[in-house]
């Protein structure tokens, strides 16, 4: 009977696939196939990994964007179904004897019990995996582009990889799969021409079917295989009092209002504290504690990254009805945390340096370069910025856009001005080895009083700070999101704020009595990348 | 030719020497001398216990060491798992067993690799000297200038983590102190007369080193083995809590042990980390009585 | 000898996949970042020179005193060094004081009550010490002195504003200590069979033969004897705890050299793994030197010089 039943799934799945997808390999990588990369997407159980590894703490993923206006309505349905997974992979003549060669490169816990469950579920539907963390120089064992977008072969050598793209933007999640620039997914001029598309205008309206277009196409491709949304989880001890301040994307700048918070030790202990130096604030946004409390920006977001855009150091902005042209008025008396006026030239400075230094987040990079006479400041032929005007006395600057930046206010919610006097003269392609960032001075909320790198860095109120004067101390502890550090130090009562992206973390948090933590919403898409480029 | 009654003596000497008669006896007197260390005994009954239990494991249990079962996830010991299970529902008594094998065989394997490379360069090198001799000496001086811990890390990080890899750099690191022990009792033995006696008789140099001498440097090299064995399973299980060690989807006892590094695993869930780590601990105890044992039967000088 | 093993290191990490530059580029982020301005970084570090080049520029500065400069965020090496070795050394230096009292008062103890049950539990806890994973002890540890009663600091070595000696004693106890345990076997055990040779010797029996009370015999005469070798063998064991420390530094967020080498080795810091692991060579290399120099000193049959 149960034999009877099979069959006749089988023939059913076959039906069914038929009407779908008429596909096959395109190259001598069988994962080129469409129907195969079906199947391993089908095979994967997500709901019985949400409820048992990841304990409810996930929301199971269907395309690469977030659930939200812009999630299609008619995505394709990749839920667990292994019969079906198993009729593909007969229909795609599936080489049972391949041994499909996964990384990822989270050392907890949790991802390498992730990949020993998925390891299982593939089994199930006959295909072997095995999965290894990578070690060293990740970046180019991951991420290293084949010569040719579109034939390839691949210039990284695994089948599959686990990972993550988080995004401010929504277009952040589809650019990087322009051809020329995907290490899995070779090049086509169908995905560049909706590529294109989605960026051409900053009307989320006008982008909204262009979304759903791209969406669908990819996941009827299967690009990649999308497991889950990943929510981010803000941590407090019993310590910290937010006073009515704002919970959000704690990974990039919002407006949690730091200033008001209350601390009845006096001292807030957090992580994200230096090892080696500071990190400059252009790379990861938000991530490190300094960028947040160190630095100051023009603008500033609501907690969902790019929405309720309001200001910070300027007193006011405009932006022309093309998008094209955007200028800011500085509050008067801004000073560095070493009392030294800060002016527009100091924003201008930041500019420049941003157009010429290499390790940027491609947020950043996309604003700066898209600004008039950016390219010929950048390769050097001129010495300066054309579409950059200011005037110190009236605290104005006038930035003139060369083509149009979706995004370009939710930019200045999240770059930091960096002062020119203390940098001046500086090689941009070596920003990071300045000694500035050995005892880094900015204009936010908190300055830096004292630093024993990879021991502890301590923050002391900014007498002078627009935005109120904070009345505790944050002393920051070299730990990260993941490093294993957290709840020994929660549970030692090291820890009074933070957040993690580790369910694990969440669990073990929850069970302390001290502690509080707090989902929040992000984008922040886990998925398996597929390769589909030749074996080099 | 008649025979005296001297000749008819060391005829029968003769026979039990080609008969090997004489050095059962030495090795007799050995053994026995390791069979009167009592915790040397314990050492090695509990040393085959463990190594015949991970042997046969498939007997002894009937779960697949890396079948994952998300619905059974993290149970306590029972009558069906007898250690329990792990995050993803896999039988940590059967992962225990089968991690044993791998983790032995690269403790044990690699020292004995390393001891059979050291010996054959040590005694060449000890007896005649050469060019051979000067160079593995170099060569080991260059290896035994690293702590040994930091030369494993340094090769992990430029060869990449395998369990071949981590196979062939137990290797090196180990052979050098091989290499260094049987040379200098090739250089004492060297001067010893039976050696000079054999080359009087024009016996060839490998016949000599290989044969007659080897034998008489094995003591130490033994005490050695073991002592690296030990240590080569303790650094596979370090390295695997960096994280470095053999990758994560094969299980050797370092990996089972590696979930002790999520703190909500250590606080809540013993079963997984508690048994694998006593595992470790007592067969990593077990090796040591031996090669104290060992240490004590072969070298007079030990003794107290 | 150091050039030498510079040059293999050198080389040996040349031949790592990737290079600084990716590594500056978090996963998640690299996608995002165009070729040119990859090459643009490499270029300006100077990681498109050839091998030879390199090892060489970086072999002529350092021989100059500049020691280079870590490039993930280009911190000089020396100034890592100066903030890290003290670190360790303050640890090792402890645990080497715990250890040296404890084994060898053990290790005397054993002897004096040879064959009794004190001697072979000692015995068999010192084979215990040294058998299990000293991770794994770390991990208990803190377990239950961290986090269970919260009596000792889990991590870390400093606090702003405490800076006298008294006041970072919690934080270094429970590193010491399981740095220690290992250690203390070993002591334990040299001291034990030292001692055990000394109170052999003539002058023993003859100092027991003048009726001197047993307790002064073996204070005053044995002790300071048996000692001799046992202060040989733990100067010898000081690079090695220095090595071994790497581990325990890592599980304990103690800010040293070893922490420092484990993070340059993943993040392919060249500069500063050739940097640390030379100074371990450096160090090994002395503290054998030193030892020779000493054993000579103490034993006058030992002639220095070749075989």
């Amino acid at each position: 009977m149960k034999k009877l039943i099979a069959v006749i799934s089988l023939v059913l799945a076959q039906l069914l696939f038929v009407s779908t997808v008429s596909a096959q390999a395109t190259n001598s990588n069988q994962l080129s196939d469409p129907r195969v990369r079906q199947a391993l997407c089908m095979a994967i159980d997500m709901e019985l990994i949400k409820s048992t590894l990841f304990e409810d703490q996930i929301i199971v993923a269907d395309s690469l964007l977030p659930n939200g206006p812009m999630k299609s309505p008619n995505l394709p349905d990749y839920s667990y179904n292994p019969e079906k997974a198993k009729a593909l992979l007969a229909e795609a003549n599936w080489d049972n004897d391949r041994v499909l060669d996964t990384v990822f490169y989270y050392g907890d816990q949790l991802t390498s019990d992730l990949m020993a469950a998925i390891q299982g579920m593939f089994a199930d539907v006959g295909v072997k995996m095995t999965y290894r963390l990578l070690q060293g120089d990740v970046g180019a064992q991951l991420n290293s582009v084949p010569e040719d977008g579109v034939n390839g072969p691949a210039a990284v050598d695994y089948d599959l990889g686990y990972g993550a793209r988080g995004a401010m933007v929504m277009q952040e999640y589809y650019n990087t799969f322009k051809t020329g620039l995907n290490p899995q997914t070779p090049g086509n001029p169908k995905m560049d021409a909706m590529i294109e598309k989605i960026n051409s205008s900053a009307d989320p309206e006008v982008l909204k079917p262009y979304f759903f277009e791209i969406q669908e196409y990819q996941m009827n491709e299967v690009n990649i295989c999308p497991l889950y949304y990943q929510k981010l989880f803000i941590y407090e001890s019993d310590n910290v009092d937010r006073n009515g301040g704002a919970y959000g994307n704690a990974q990039y700048n919002y407006n949690w209002d730091i200033t008001n918070w209350k601390v009845n030790t006096g001292t807030m202990q957090t992580n994200t504290g230096p090892t080696e130096f500071f990190e400059q604030p252009w790379y990861n946004l938000g991530l490190w504690i300094h960028n947040k409390i160190v630095f100051d920006r023009l603008l500033v977001s609501g907690g969902a990254i790019g929405t309720d855009i309001g200001v910070s150091m300027a007193e006011s902005y405009e932006m022309s009805a093309d998008g094209l042209n955007l200028s800011f008025k500085l509050k008067p008396g801004l000073k560095w945390h070493d009392g030294t006026d800060l002016t527009v030239k100091d924003v201008a400075f930041s500019l420049r340096l941003a157009m010429k230094s290499p390790q940027m987040h491609a947020l950043v990079g996309n604003t700066v370069s898209s600004i008039v006479g950016a390219e010929a400041f950048a390769n050097g032929s001129t010495d300066d910025v054309s579409g950059i005007k200011y005037n110190i006395a009236n605290r104005e600057i006038s930035i003139e856009f060369a083509k149009l930046d979706p995004n370009v206010l939710t930019t200045f919610t999240q770059f930091a001005i960096l002062p020119e006097s203390q940098l001046a003269g500086i090689d941009p392609a070596q920003l990071q080895q300045h000694p500035f960032w050995q005892f880094p001075i900015g204009s936010g909320a908190f300055k830096l009083e004292e630093v024993k790198m990879n021991d502890f860095a301590k923050f002391v109120p900014n007498e002078d700070y627009h935005g109120g004067v904070a009345n505790f101390d944050v002393l920051a502890y070299p730990s990260y999101d993941g490093d294993g550090n957290l709840i020994k130090n929660a549970a030692a009562g090291k820890m009074d704020y933070g957040f993690t992206k580790n369910v694990a973390d969440v669990g073990a948090l929850n069970a302390m009595s001290n502690m509080m933590t707090k989902a929040v919403d992000i984008p922040y898409t886990r998925m398996l990348w597929i390769m589909q480029y030749p074996k080099p | 030719m008649k025979k005296t009654s001297l000749d008819k003596k060391f005829d029968k000497l003769r026979f039990l020497e080609e008969n090997n008669k004489l050095v059962s006896k030495d090795q007799n007197r050995l053994i026995s001398k390791f069979l009167n260390n009592k915790l040397a005994v314990l050492g090695l009954i509990i040393f085959s216990i463990i190594i015949l239990a991970t042997i046969f494991a498939p007997l002894l249990t009937s779960y697949d060491p890396i079948r994952t079962d998300l619905r059974s996830m993290r149970q306590s010991p029972s009558l069906d798992h007898w250690f329990g299970t792990d995050n993803t529902g896999r039988d940590v008594f059967s992962r225990v067993l089968y991690g044993g094998r791998v983790s032995i065989f690269v403790g044990l394997g690699s020292s004995l690799m390393a001891a059979l490379i050291g010996l054959a360069i040590g005694c060449y090198g000890g007896y005649k000297g050469g060019w051979v001799d000067v160079i593995a000496l170099r060569i080991s001086e260059i290896f035994m200038s690293f702590p040994q811990i930091i030369l494993v890390l340094l090769l992990v990080s430029i060869t990449g983590q395998s369990l071949t890899n981590l196979f062939v750099i137990f290797i090196l690191t180990g052979w050098g102190g091989m290499y260094r022990l049987s040379r200098a009792r090739m250089l004492s033995l060297r001067e010893e007369e039976y050696v000079q006696a054999l080359e009087s008789f024009g016996i060839s140099t490998f016949t000599i080193c290989y044969k007659h001498m080897l034998p008489n440097a094995l003591g130490p090299i033994m005490v050695m083995i073991t002592l690296s064995t030990a240590m080569f399973i303790l650094t596979e299980a370090g390295l695997s809590f960096l994280g470095l060690g053999v990758p994560l989807n094969v299980p050797t006892w370092g990996n089972i042990l590696n979930v002790a590094t999520d703190i909500v695993v250590l606080q809540n869930y013993w079963w997984m980390w508690a048994p694998v780590g006593i595992v470790i601990s007592v067969f990593v105890l077990a090796v040591n009585f031996i090669g104290d044992g060992l240490r004590d039967s072969t070298d007079p000088s030990q003794q107290g | 000898m150091i050039f030498v093993i510079s040059f293999l290191v050198y080389f040996g990490l040349d031949l790592t996949p990737g290079d600084a530059v990716s590594h500056m580029i978090s996963p998640e982020l690299a996608a995002t970042i165009t070729p040119e301005k990859l090459e643009a970084m490499r270029e300006a570090y100077g990681l498109n020179a050839t091998f030879l080049e390199r090892y060489w520029i970086w072999l002529t500065s350092c021989l100059k005193g500049d020691f280079g400069y870590s490039m993930a965020g280009g911190v000089a090496i020396k100034d890592i060094m100066v903030k890290t070795i003290p670190a360790t050394l303050e640890l090792s230096i402890v645990a080497l004081i715990i250890s040296t009292i404890l084994g060898c008062s053990l290790g005397i103890l054993s002897a004096l009550k040879k064959g009794s049950a004190t001697d072979s539990g000692l015995t068999v806890a010192g084979m215990a010490g040294v058998s299990i994973p000293e991770f794994f002890f770390a991990l208990v540890a803190i377990l239950i002195f961290g986090m269970h009663f919260q009596w000792l600091p889990v991590g870390g070595r400093l606090l702003p504003h405490y800076e006298t000696l008294l006041d970072r004693i919690p934080n270094i106890i429970m590193p010491s200590m399981v740095l220690a345990l290992a250690l203390t076997a070993g002591a334990m055990r040299y001291s034990r069979s030292s001692m055990l040779d000394v109170l052999s010797r003539e002058f023993i029996k003859t100092a027991r033969s003048k009726g001197l009370p047993e307790w002064r015999i073996n204070i005053l005469h044995g002790f300071r004897v048996a000692l001799t070798p046992v202060v040989v063998l733990i100067g010898f064991r000081l690079p090695l705890l220095i090595g071994g420390s790497t581990i325990i530094e890592q599980v304990f967020q103690w800010p040293g050299i070893g922490n420092m080498f484990i993070r340059s080795v993943r993040a392919s810091d060249y500069p500063l793994v050739m940097m640390i692991s030379l100074m371990y060579v450096f160090v090994v290399l002395t503290a054998s030197l030193l030892i020779d120099l000493l054993t000579a000193l103490i034993d006058p049959r030992v002639r220095l010089g070749k075989e």
